[in-house]
């Protein structure tokens, strides 16, 4: 990455952690000053539903062009997504001790990502279960693309069909973003921050297994 | 304790703002380090 880009991110982030904690926040709910937990919880979780896909998509094509790499890339993005799935199922559960009373309440939106941190918990055991490189390259590729098919299901689909103690999703069930606009900015910019972090962090975890390779070969 | 009881805002944006600098002179020197090897 450039080095220009990586100096961006930086003060993009910096510019943001100042703006979600410091600045004034509208009244949303009776929620306080809890309410910017939005602005690091749900870019986790979104960076964590980039990733999967991302996992799913180098799966797929690895099947294609059974190119050893993709199945690394694809390893690196599930590895980073199970990162960022846990930490937004941590900040969601210090928000829930506050909010809710109890850091764990089996809540649709805290089962479904518990249940995404099992699914790519089993795709690295498979792995690892596996010694034959292009036998676990195929077999997790195969399962990568599986597994990111139940990824819209459990994020956007199942806590919306269920009743549920979580706010509204930021895009609310009538399809409008109900969100003050300076809220909203700032939002924005985290998600776009967090998204560049985690391409940075797959960019480097992507370098080094190509030196891996390169030593192996 | 006063200090913490008044400025939380601020505590809670000096401690996270010296976690994402940790956060991000590591992948930097990850960076140059990875950069370093692929020269070679």
């Amino acid at each position: 990455m450039d080095k220009l880009l990586k100096y961006g991110l930086f003060i993009w982030l910096t510019a943001v952690i100042c703006f979600a904690i410091v600045a004034p926040i509208p009244a949303v709910g009776n929620m306080g000053e809890r309410a910017r937990i939005l602005y690091f919880h749900v870019p986790t979780a979104w960076v964590s539903t980039v990733a999967f896909v991302m996992a799913l998509v180098y799966g797929a094509q690895y099947i294609r062009k059974r190119d050893i790499l993709y199945d690394y890339k694809a390893a690196s993005s599930a590895a980073l997504g199970l990162i960022f799935a846990i930490l937004a199922t941590v900040t969601g559960a210090v928000w829930a001790k506050f909010e809710w009373g109890a850091f764990w309440n089996w809540d649709p939106r805290q089962t479904s990502i518990f249940v995404l941190i099992l699914v790519y918990g089993a795709y690295f055991a498979l792995r690892s279960a596996v010694e034959s490189e292009e036998q676990r390259a195929k077999l997790s590729s195969v399962y990568s693309i599986l597994a990111g098919i139940t990824v819209p299901f459990f994020i956007f689909i199942f806590p919306r069909i269920v009743d549920s103690l979580h706010p509204d999703p930021i895009v609310n069930s009538s399809g409008k973003v109900k969100m003050d606009t300076n809220m909203l900015i700032v939002f924005l910019s985290s998600l776009a921050g967090f998204t560049g972090l985690y391409v940075w962090m797959l960019n480097l975890r992507v370098r080094i297994a190509k030196l891996n390779l390169k030593e192996s070969s | 304790m006063d200090f913490f009881a008044q400025n939380q805002n601020y505590v809670v944006l000096g401690v996270t703002l010296i976690l994402w600098l940790g956060v991000f002179l590591y992948m930097l020197s990850l960076d140059k380090k990875i950069k370093k090897i692929e020269k070679e």
